[in-house]
């Protein structure tokens, strides 16, 4: 089969990709390597200490996600499988939109789709003192950290769309797209 | 006592751990297993207080970016150290660059956490 290279590069550039991975194996040092690309990316384009490190800090939240609780298709396999797409792109007002996309069990969707809901209906001041309850608490701290991951994201981005696709009873795609405005408001 | 420097990578600080008094992480902090990684910090800083603290200890946090289990690890770092803070005289500098906000709100969320603790924002 012939892969038209041209193609996917129109795509790249016709929709702002300034980053994709997709169908890998996730793994820290490959998320390392991604952040320092988009280190790379935020100094080029001169975007602000405050806005990039923002940028870091969901792409690193959103890719761990999914290096930790990746899954297969296979609703009988319960091992971790890290595969994930994760997207990073830019409008022509620089507006950065970071998205992945992974497939996670009915369990951790029913884990991660309250916080969703509650994340997405407070504004920030709430975000702030729902995330520091939490963090005092350790209401929701597990092996890998501390649950508090989502509230994390909502707190430094402008807007956050999520949604979940059923694969099979026990099998989820688990869509999300956040937005970071970099341009202050004069 | 011994003291214990663990070597900065690109997703972890360097820690700075001197029975003389000074404590200091800087860098980037987001490692695979956040716990994991902080244990031998958190060990040496138990023992620290448990042994013979120095008169005054200087705590240097300056981290760039961090991801959430870090930020719960600080929060649990800090918790320790607050229950050391009657006794001892400890200082804590939270270090951001001016132009970071987001940096100087994580700082300014743990002042407000830890009210016994003498935490001082620095931005350079």
């Amino acid at each position: 089969m012939q892969i038209d290279m041209n193609k996917i590069q129109s795509i790249v550039d016709d929709d702002g990709i300034i980053f994709l991975s997709y169908g890998g194996y996730l793994s820290q040092t490959l998320i390392s390597g991604m952040t320092e690309v988009l280190e790379k990316e935020a100094e080029e384009s001169n975007v602000d200490i405050n806005a990039s490190n923002k940028i870091f800090t969901i792409f690193i939240e959103l890719s761990q996600n999914m290096m930790h609780y990746s899954k297969s298709m296979n609703q009988d396999d319960d091992s971790l499988r890290t595969q994930g797409l994760i997207l990073v792109t830019r409008d022509n007002d620089m507006n950065y939109s970071i998205r992945s996309q992974n497939i996670i069990s009915l369990e951790d969707k029913n884990k991660i789709e309250p916080k969703l809901k509650e994340v997405v209906s407070l504004d920030k001041d709430d975000l702030k003192k729902r995330y520091r309850e939490l963090r005092k608490s350790g209401q929701h701290t597990h092996g890998r950290g501390g649950g508090i991951g989502f509230y994390e994201i909502a707190r430094k981005c402008n807007s956050i769309e999520y949604d979940f696709s059923k694969i099979n009873e026990n099998r989820y795609y688990f869509h999300i797209k956040t937005t970071i405005i970099t341009k202050k408001d004069k | 006592m011994e003291n214990l420097t663990i070597e900065a990578t690109k997703y972890t600080p360097k820690i700075t751990l001197d029975k003389s008094g000074k404590i200091s992480l800087v860098g980037k902090s987001y490692p695979e297993n956040t716990f994991e990684f902080y244990t031998p910090m958190m060990e040496w800083v138990k023992k620290y207080f448990e042994n013979s603290p120095a008169e005054k200890t200087v705590i240097d946090m300056e981290i760039i970016y961090f991801n959430s289990s870090s930020s719960k690890l600080f929060f649990d770092f800090f918790d320790m150290i607050e229950e050391n803070a009657q006794e001892h005289n400890i200082e804590i500098n939270w270090i951001y660059d001016e132009e970071n906000e987001s940096a100087e709100e994580a700082g300014e969320d743990f002042i407000e956490d830890f009210e016994e603790l003498n935490i001082k924002l620095v931005a350079k």
